[in-house]
């Protein structure tokens, strides 16, 4: 597969300034990218995957040409984001800061035509395009008036419009569905695997929302602290834990059969809670849980047991994150490399 | 269209000239309609240049009384006072809005986020900015006209006696540098990340360094020559000597308008390129859109 996007040892450092009452003003220095290496393929749905302040919006913002590299570099369309700029911009369609970045006193309409000509497409062009984004996001009820006068998933939805005006080969989302409610939100995640299917569009995903990243990306990188710490299919991540899986089952359990299913091999433990209505629920641990869920299943039926409830827990790219950092993806992970006192301590 | 279409989609990485037109003309548009959307903004900043004079007419009325044009014509050259501080407030409008636009819309596209969207877009700055920058112009022209029109009927003078076409030609070539200007004055709020303040002050020692209320002779001989080097001053000058026939700035109209010709070829290019190093300057650090 061809590559479209290539970064090379890209790295971005941050200088703050922090004012707490009482104490000196002090420098911070945040390494927000430490040389980060990735291939994007072209035709690729790819998802950048992680908590807040991992580092996923820095690289969005360096792979645009909205920052530039502390050091490394980085080549879209085969274009270097430094030298090419330009050509870089007019190969993308970004939505990076949800319903921000639209003109409140403009309509719809003339909020993607404003930002049409700024990517320079011709206006007979634009007119028909725009037409077509309305009537593919279904605006139509709203594109005449003023963006003041939206809804927030109104404006999101504009904001998505926008990014597809220039009809890009590539295109960048930064958690597009984060105010939008469910419906919407899944209509939307309908049109981005269509774009990126039917038409082709390599996509660059952001998202901290593991089933967004499992429903629609054929590959995720997992970045914590400034750095990729995974990368492959969500399936090929989800494999390479060893980890323990554990099944709940809840029923008429006779005693014997606790007995029976920790006899399985691969069963480490079976930990039972009865209840005085002389129901029980068991939590069996187990190696991996797909493949002994039917022995699990004939164990307990064989000697008695009526089950009312079992659910194997399935392992997700959450779990993945958990594994390799020790935390979770809701943790802010942003990462001061130096403090310096500066200042005469004026608070 | 000589230009490379990217490899897939509709948008020019190297556009052509009608694509930057383009970018011009839409930007110019988008600006008119938004504010043609505020109800009566652009008559109502028409009307300060008109309040703005009367305080130094009334002023000097009851300072001198009777012989107020007497005493005026003495130290400036012409007892038309109340045309003198009109054309002085109406041309130091013109240089506040534009420098007050630029800096405003930059400083509102970076809290709109609307910067950055500008940023993502493949049209150079200077496209762009040449849409605001004639957005601003027909708004202080707007401005200007309208003050002096009804300037003149509210101060009973006549601004058409003489020195029309003359007095146009000074605004014309004087917008060029105050564009200049405004790009280092739009890059100065882009980093500081604040407008109201700096536009405040600024406007105060504008009025001042521009003389618009009094002959800049009046002022320190070293005060003159640094005030000399300032385009807006030169431009006001102009402009009110030419329509009340009065020396000029650089004693000849000839020579100020060399002297402006020379400012609008090199203060504009200057400005830019202050705006381009500060741009370059904040994408190194936290990046342009960030407020």
């Amino acid at each position: 597969m061809d590559t479209i996007i290539r970064v090379q040892d890209l790295s971005k450092t941050f200088t703050t300034k922090e004012r707490k009452k009482g104490q000196k003003k002090r420098k911070r220095v945040v390494e927000a990218l430490k040389d980060v290496n990735l291939e994007v393929f072209a035709g690729e749905n790819f998802g950048l995957l992680g908590p807040n302040g991992a580092g996923k919006t820095t690289l969005i913002k360096c792979l645009t040409t909205l920052l530039l590299p502390t050091t490394g570099t980085a080549w879209v369309n085969g274009y270097n984001i430094e030298k090419e700029e330009d050509m870089v911009r007019a190969s993308l369609g970004c939505m990076l800061m949800g319903d921000r970045g639209l003109y409140w006193k403009l309509t719809g309409r003339e909020n993607l035509d404003y930002f049409g000509a700024l990517y320079h497409v011709p206006r007979d062009v634009r007119a028909k395009r725009i037409e077509y984004l309305i009537d593919l996001l279904k605006l139509e009820e709203f594109a005449h008036r003023t963006v003041e006068t939206y809804s927030s998933g109104q404006k999101m939805l504009l904001a998505f419009a926008k990014a597809l005006v220039n009809d890009a080969p590539i295109l960048f989302f930064d958690e597009p569905t984060v105010t939008m409610d469910v419906p919407t939100a899944r209509e939307l995640r309908r049109i981005v695997r269509a774009l990126n299917l039917e038409e082709g569009k390599t996509i660059v995903y952001t998202t901290h929302l593991m089933h967004e990243a499992e429903e629609l990306c054929a590959r995720v990188a997992i970045i914590d602290r400034g750095e990729i710490i995974a990368l492959g299919t969500p399936n090929e991540l989800k494999a390479s834990l060893v980890r323990e899986d554990v099944v709940k089952m809840e029923g008429l359990l006779p005693a014997s059969v606790v007995g029976k299913i920790r006899a399985i091999p691969g069963v480490r433990e079976v930990s039972v809670q009865a209840a005085p209505d002389g129901r029980a629920s068991l939590a069996v641990t187990c190696a991996n849980s797909r493949h002994l869920l039917p022995r699990i299943i004939e164990a307990a039926t064989g000697n008695g047991a009526s089950i009312e409830y079992i659910k194997p827990q399935d392992v997700t790219l959450e779990d993945v994150f958990l594994t390799k950092t020790g935390r979770s993806l809701a943790e802010d992970t942003r990462e001061v490399v130096k403090e310096v006192a500066r200042g005469g301590g004026r608070g | 269209m000589a230009a490379a279409v990217v490899s897939r989609g509709f948008g020019l990485g190297r556009p052509g000239w009608k694509a930057k037109r383009d970018v011009v003309r839409t930007v110019f548009l988008a600006r008119i309609k938004i504010i043609t959307r505020y109800k009566g903004a652009i008559f109502m900043e028409a009307l300060l240049p008109i309040v703005f004079a009367a305080m130094p007419v009334l002023l000097g009325t009851t300072v001198a009384g009777a012989n107020a044009g007497a005493v005026f014509e003495e130290r400036v050259g012409t007892s038309n006072f109340r045309l003198y501080m009109l054309i002085g407030a109406a041309t130091f409008t013109v240089v506040s809005l534009m420098l007050w636009l630029i800096g405003y819309w930059v400083r509102r596209e970076q809290e709109t986020g609307t910067l950055e969207s500008l940023y993502l877009a493949p049209a150079r700055r200077i496209y762009v900015l040449a849409g605001v920058t004639s957005y601003a112009f027909v708004r202080a022209m707007i401005a200007f006209l309208i003050a002096i029109l009804l300037g003149s009927v509210v101060f009973q003078v006549n601004p058409f006696e003489q020195g029309m076409g003359l007095a146009i030609v000074f605004l014309a070539i004087g917008f060029l540098p105050l564009w200049g200007l405004a790009f280092m004055f739009g890059a100065f709020i882009m980093k500081i990340k604040e407008a109201d303040a700096v536009i405040q002050v600024l406007q105060w020692v504008l009025s001042f360094l521009m003389g618009v209320f009094y002959p800049l002779t009046l002022l320190p001989v070293y005060l003159q020559t640094v005030v000399k080097l300032f385009p807006p001053t030169v431009m006001t000058d102009g402009v009110r000597a030419s329509l009340l026939g009065i020396n000029f700035l650089y004693n000849s109209a000839f020579a100020s308008l060399a002297v402006l010709f020379a400012m609008a070829l090199v203060v504009p290019l200057l400005g830019y390129k202050v705006f381009e190093s500060t741009e370059r300057r904040l994408r190194r650090k936290e990046g342009v859109g960030h407020y």
